[in-house]
């Protein structure tokens, strides 16, 4: 019963929400005006990545 | 299933050695006197490899028409094309050209030695956290002098807080804005250092995972041990999943520090 997973648990509830938001406003804004998708997805990427790397803080500390 | 749950008995023990296993050790030497950890090394090996590949490029690239031939000349003047463009044209507008050696050779050197990583038993150099601290104190260091050659000593540290800003509530700003620079050191090589952390090591869970459902095979072949047998094929296509995830995120680290460094850059060297 390690509380540390269910501290990163709880960490990913807001990562995921992040990544899926940001997803959900490229798709739409891709769709609306198709001239910009690839400085769209480069914003997306950036994005994932700023997200991702909070969510793996979680992981490594909950590993260690 | 008893042959299963003896398995799995084992997991926990095969978990530790595992995370053990990521923890940096001595490859050459001693660490208490002199000696390279087996990252450290590897990070030279990815940097004599950036060497090489500099030199080839230098020999081969010059043709009489200034038209590129080959694949090797083609494809690393595309990655130079696409730093040129993306990062340093599209974040520093003027100045470019005197930080682009060095917000090229970050992100060579990075990629390289994220890519060193991947294959088996040769170590990331950005595993280890000491590598990536020295990455982000290199960066940090260039972009706070890139600030000072533009404004100054004391011009730069009055330029933290914003312009237009009354007297008493310029200091907080300064305070905050201080802290959130210092904190660029801690957020540059943390980010690297868990990416490729986190990385390798889910790919050795699910690794311990082939393995697992594979011991009842191994102990006697049966219809029932067949069976098991094929959850492993699955966790081994999971693993090629994750290995080609690995793949791009070792390319999109180094994208995302190198722009970063470059977008500090920027805010350092910018008029107000």
């Amino acid at each position: 019963m390690d509380l540390k997973i269910f501290g990163y648990a709880l960490c990913l509830i807001g990562a995921v929400a992040g990544i899926c938001l940001t997803a959900r406003s490229v798709a739409t804004n891709m769709a609306r005006q198709p001239e910009v998708q690839g400085r769209l997805f480069t914003v997306f990427i950036l994005a994932a990545a700023f997200i991702e790397s909070l969510c793996l803080i979680g992981f490594v500390v909950a590993i260690m | 299933m008893d042959a299963l749950s003896t398995a799995f008995e084992e997991v926990s023990e095969a978990m530790t050695e595992l995370i053990d296993s990521f923890y940096p050790r001595a490859a050459v030497g001693d660490l208490d006197t002199v000696g390279l950890t087996s990252n450290l090394l590897w990070y030279l090996i990815a940097g004599a490899a950036l060497i090489a590949l500099g030199l080839a490029f230098k020999k081969r690239a010059p043709s009489k028409d200034h038209v590129p031939h080959g694949v090797f000349v083609n494809g690393m003047e595309y990655l130079v094309d696409f730093i040129r463009n993306d990062i340093c044209r599209g974040t520093l507008g003027d100045t470019w050209k005197t930080h682009f050696p060095f917000l090229a050779t970050l992100f060579l050197m990075v990629f390289l030695c994220n890519l060193v990583g991947l294959l088996p038993t040769w170590k990331a150099g950005s595993g280890s956290m000491g590598l990536t601290l020295g990455i982000a104190v290199m960066s940090f260091i260039y972009f706070v002098g890139a600030g000072v050659r533009a404004r100054g000593g004391w011009g730069y540290i009055k330029s933290l807080s914003p312009q237009g800003v009354i007297f008493p509530i310029n200091i907080v700003v300064w305070v905050i804005e201080a802290f959130s620079t210092l904190l660029r050191l801690a957020t540059l090589s943390v980010r690297l250092f868990c990416n490729m952390f986190a990385g390798h090591m889910v790919m050795g869970v699910f690794a311990l995972m082939c393995t697992i459902f594979v011991r009842p095979l191994i102990a006697g072949i049966t219809a029932e041990a067949l069976g098991v047998a094929g959850m492993s094929l699955l966790w081994m296509l999971l693993l090629v999943l994750i290995y080609a995830v690995e793949l791009m995120v070792a390319f999109i680290q180094a994208y995302v520090l190198t722009l970063l460094s470059a977008v500090y850059v920027q805010l350092a060297e910018a008029e107000h």
